[in-house]
C-alpha cells in the first residue's frame, strides 16, 4: 500500500484511526463473482455521509450528543435524480458543505448514470442509500440495517453496490 | 465494491474489492463541480467489478489532491468537533 491513509487526519484522528485499523480481524472476506458484463449492470450506490432527504426523518445527532459513543446505525433511501438541493447531511464527523454544494462528491449519482450513458455500466439502480458513518458498535448495522439495505436492492435488480465510506 | 480515502483501515476490516484513493475526507469522489475528476474516480472505482479475481483485491487509483494536507485540513478548520472529543 502506497497511498498514506492518515496524511489528511489530524495527530488525534490519525492516532484513533490507525488504533482502529489494528483492531480489526477480516475474518473471512465474502466475494460474489460479477455474473454479467459490466455493461449490463444495474449499480446501486451507499454512501456513509449521512445524506437525508428532505422531508425524510434526519439521522438523529442529538441522541450522540447525550451519549458520544453512540451512533444513528438506521439508513436512508435516496432516489435516482436526487440532487444536494433536495437533501442534507446528518453527519458530526465529516465537513458537509462540499456534498451540500455538490452530492456527487459523495454520493456520484450524476457520475453514474454518465458512465451508463456512455455504456460502462449498464444503468443505476432507481434507488441509492446513506447511512451515517460514526457507528462504534456496528451490531445493529450488521444485523439489521444492511440486510434491509441488500433486500432493498434485490427487490429493484441490483447487481452491484459501490460503497463510499466518508 | 469500495472506494476509501482510508483504505488502510477499510482493508483490515475485510472487503471484497477495495479501491484506494489519497484524497481528503468528506470529499472522497473529488472537488465540488469537478464533473470529469469524480466521473475518473467513479470509473476506476467501477472497473474493479470485473478486474478482480478473489476477494481482498485491491488497487490504489492514481489520482493526486491538488492541495497539502495543511490547506486541505485548514478549508474545514471552522466545523465544530465531534461530541467524542469533549470526553478525552
Amino acid at each position: 500500500m502506497t497511498i498514506d491513509s492518515y496524511r489528511f487526519l489530524n495527530f488525534a484522528s490519525r492516532q484513533v484511526m490507525k488504533a482502529w485499523a489494528a483492531r480489526q480481524e477480516a475474518g473471512v472476506i465474502p466475494f460474489a463473482p460479477l455474473r454479467k458484463p459490466l455493461s449490463e449492470c444495474t449499480v446501486a450506490l451507499l454512501s456513509t455521509a449521512g445524506i437525508a432527504c428532505h422531508g425524510d426523518q434526519p439521522f438523529d445527532q442529538e441522541g450522540e450528543r447525550r451519549n458520544p459513543w453512540w451512533g444513528d446505525p438506521s439508513y436512508r433511501t435516496i432516489p435516482l435524480g436526487s440532487t444536494e438541493k433536495d437533501v442534507r447531511l446528518y453527519h458530526l464527523h465529516i465537513d458537509p458543505r462540499f456534498a451540500e454544494a455538490d452530492l456527487d462528491v459523495v454520493l456520484p449519482m450524476r457520475r453514474l448514470q454518465e458512465l451508463a450513458d456512455e455504456g460502462l455500466v449498464g444503468r443505476p439502480a432507481p434507488t441509492h442509500y446513506s447511512t451515517m458513518g460514526y457507528i462504534l458498535d456496528p451490531e445493529e448495522l450488521v444485523s439489521k440495517t444492511a440486510p434491509a439495505i441488500a433486500e432493498r436492492m434485490r427487490s429493484e435488480g441490483v447487481d452491484a453496490a459501490a460503497l463510499v465510506p466518508i | 465494491m469500495t472506494l476509501s480515502w482510508i483504505p488502510d483501515l477499510t482493508r483490515a476490516v475485510g472487503v471484497p474489492r477495495l479501491a484506494g484513493i489519497g484524497y481528503p475526507p468528506s470529499r472522497c469522489l473529488g472537488r465540488p463541480h469537478d464533473a470529469d475528476g469524480q466521473r475518473a474516480v467513479l470509473r476506476g472505482t467501477l472497473e474493479l467489478l470485473e478486474s478482480a479475481p478473489g476477494p481482498d483485491t485491491y488497487v490504489e487509483l492514481p489520482f493526486v489532491w491538488p492541495e497539502t494536507p495543511a490547506q486541505a485540513l485548514a478549508v474545514s478548520k471552522d466545523v465544530p468537533l465531534p461530541p467524542i472529543t469533549q470526553l478525552c
